[in-house]
């Protein structure tokens, strides 16, 4: 057994790109773990007078003189259009110090450090694009985590009982499946009142997406269960007396953990952008909390993102966590795979 | 003699065809009971019947299987699963598919004590430990940290056998017990099945279809064909002085 572990782990680490993907993935998540330390400013401090404010870095130099890490202030005068442009306000100087205050960069009141730029109200995108990761990332986890509890205990169930069980189970299972997965979860939040706070928002997103999503995946497992309980290891087990919920979840559902492992891998992308599209509906999570989804309601006309191309960035990390995630799953499927292994080395 | 097992009657149909006709068979206590018969005879639909582990497509039409005075086959399941495993023990003919590949044997054996006992871990592990030594397996702990595929053909069904034996039943059912297994193993646990039936007085109901095999292992025979018991009787009888046509033939095969 731990030489088909290791076997498993050979074969996903002789693709580089899966590898890399993975690193990119746990980058993200400990980036969202440790967001309070990792971000500059609060999610929600904002300042109106630096309104899509440019990037701006931290500064070495002052009047071609080395000095202590600072920040430059900013104001702004218009242009022709009417529009802001930011200049250095090379008067005052706000210094930066590193692993400060619980933080990694703490940079000094009123100064601010903008390093992806600003969004309309004047708040930190890099900073909310790592606390919105905390939200996006881990409702994929949740969800996959409560959906496939269920869609492995109800197929598990079907398939290990048949019969009438099975028949309800699956007739069950094809009311969620009959419904387009998106008007579902539209009808499901609408269900739902309106005034919930964001912790209420999460956790009702999560069970919207659980729910969605057991289903398919029940039906799978049913149909891996039926050909499972008739091997002979479970006649022995039922023989020797092993009450049948235990033969289930010791006998039946371990042997369907290479296809779910992989399922599972395929379906957090799913969940991630579907909490992505309700949040940029305005039906997820309400800002001033963010997610990824809900940072891109600004992206939404096409005026801001002439002047301000970078509150695009939140997309460009979706689109690469779904891409990991893709990518690493896909990885994994051949990994477990032994036959395609054997394959590979002839 | 004292029977431990009666059954009467038994008839199993799958939809109007008829798998066991009208089968009775008792088997007394501290014997060994040989079962003969070629494919499709109904001798595995008996053992299973016995245990009420009957594919879903078979009906048992009649009859009543008596063991410690119960009838197995009107008995509620909570009170069957006391009787399987623990009373009734059952050694199949392909270890290898009968044990769970993702367990170690040890953990496998320690899932029926669980189950019949209340035992502490400690003593389960102890227990585990004799059953393995007292089915003639030399090193008891590491055979009880392998996996399934990585031990011999003979080593397997010994873990086989322990695994029947472990609830400490008074009668097992062995079905192609030795079929897989190639001559001098085979010869092997034929004495380990016959020393348990000495030592500890279990009963054996012993499925399979050579004949010179159970006539050597068993007290009595029972010849089946086309669902039906054609010859019952003692073992050297049966050889030295068959009845049936149908025996008359096996043993001229043989």
């Amino acid at each position: 057994m731990s030489s088909q572990w290791s076997m498993i782990v050979s074969s996903f680490s002789r693709r580089k790109g899966a590898v890399i993907c993975l690193w990119i993935l746990g980058a993200l998540y400990l980036l969202a773990l440790i967001a309070p330390c990792i971000s500059v400013h609060r999610y929600d401090d904002e300042d109106r007078n630096l309104s899509y404010c440019p990037p701006t870095t931290v500064e070495f130099f002052h009047n071609g003189h080395l000095s202590a890490p600072f920040v430059y202030g900013r104001h702004f005068t218009f242009d022709e259009f009417h529009r802001r442009i930011y200049v250095m306000d090379k008067e005052k100087r706000y210094p930066v110090r590193f692993f400060s205050q619980g933080q990694l960069i703490h940079v000094q009141e009123p100064g601010r450090l903008y390093l992806l730029g600003a969004d309309s109200r004047g708040r930190d995108l890099f900073s909310r694009i790592v606390y919105g990761g905390r939200v996006s990332l881990s409702i994929g986890l949740l969800g996959v985590f409560i959906s496939f509890s269920l869609g492995l205990l109800v197929g598990g169930i079907a398939g290990y009982f048949g019969g009438w069980i099975d028949a309800v189970l699956m007739r069950i299972c094809e009311m969620f499946m009959l419904v387009p997965g998106f008007y579902l979860l539209l009808a499901l939040r609408s269900a739902v009142p309106e005034n919930f706070n964001s912790v209420q928002v999460y956790v009702m997103i999560v069970v919207i997406l659980a729910l969605i999503g057991w289903a398919s995946l029940a039906r799978i497992i049913r149909g891996m269960a039926l050909s499972l309980k008739n091997r002979d290891y479970v006649a022995a087990a039922k023989l020797l007396g092993v009450p049948d919920v235990v033969i289930i979840i010791r006998h039946i559902l371990p042997h369907t953990v290479s296809y779910s492992l992989v399922a599972m891998m395929l379906t957090i992308p799913g969940y991630i952008l579907s909490e992505s599209g309700l949040s940029l509906l305005g039906l997820g999570i309400q800002d001033p909390v963010p997610s990824w989804g809900n940072l891109l309601t600004e992206a939404m006309a096409i005026v801001p993102i002439s002047f301000a191309p970078w509150i695009l960035i939140p997309g460009l990390v979706i689109f690469v966590t779904i891409v990991c995630f893709n990518v690493v799953g896909d990885a994994l499927r051949d990994a477990l795979d032994p036959m395609l292994v054997t394959d590979r080395n002839t | 003699m004292k029977t431990i097992l009666d059954i009467k009657n038994l008839t199993v149909n799958v939809g109007q065809d008829k798998i066991l006709n009208n089968v009775s068979l008792s088997i007394p206590s501290g014997k060994i009971i040989g079962i003969v018969g070629g494919s499709g005879s109904g001798k595995t639909t008996l053992g299973l019947s016995v245990l009420n582990l009957l594919p879903t497509a078979m009906r048992v039409a009649a009859g009543s299987i008596i063991f410690e005075g119960k009838d197995l086959l009107a008995l509620p399941s909570p009170a069957l699963r006391c009787i399987r495993g623990f009373k009734i023990g059952m050694i199949f003919q392909e270890p290898l598919s009968a044990f769970d590949p993702l367990f170690t044997i040890g953990a496998q054996l320690d899932e029926t004590l669980a189950a019949h006992t209340t035992l502490h871990v400690n003593q389960r592990h102890e227990k585990i430990s004799a059953v393995l030594k007292s089915v003639e397996i030399e090193d008891p702990d590491r055979i009880a940290d392998s996996y399934p595929h990585e031990l011999s053909g003979g080593l397997r069904q010994r873990a086989m056998i322990a695994q029947a034996i472990i609830g400490g039943p008074r009668l097992i059912i062995a079905d192609e017990a030795t079929s897989s297994l190639d001559v001098t193993i085979q010869a092997k646990i034929i004495r380990l099945l016959q020393r348990l039936n000495q030592e500890q007085g279990i009963s054996i109901l012993f499925i399979a279809h050579d004949l010179g095999l159970v006539s050597f292992l068993a007290h009595e025979v029972a010849v089946m064909t086309q669902g039906n018991i054609v010859e019952y009787g003692q073992a050297q009888e049966i050889l030295n002085d068959p009845k049936h046509d149908y025996t008359k033939a096996l043993l001229k095969a043989y």
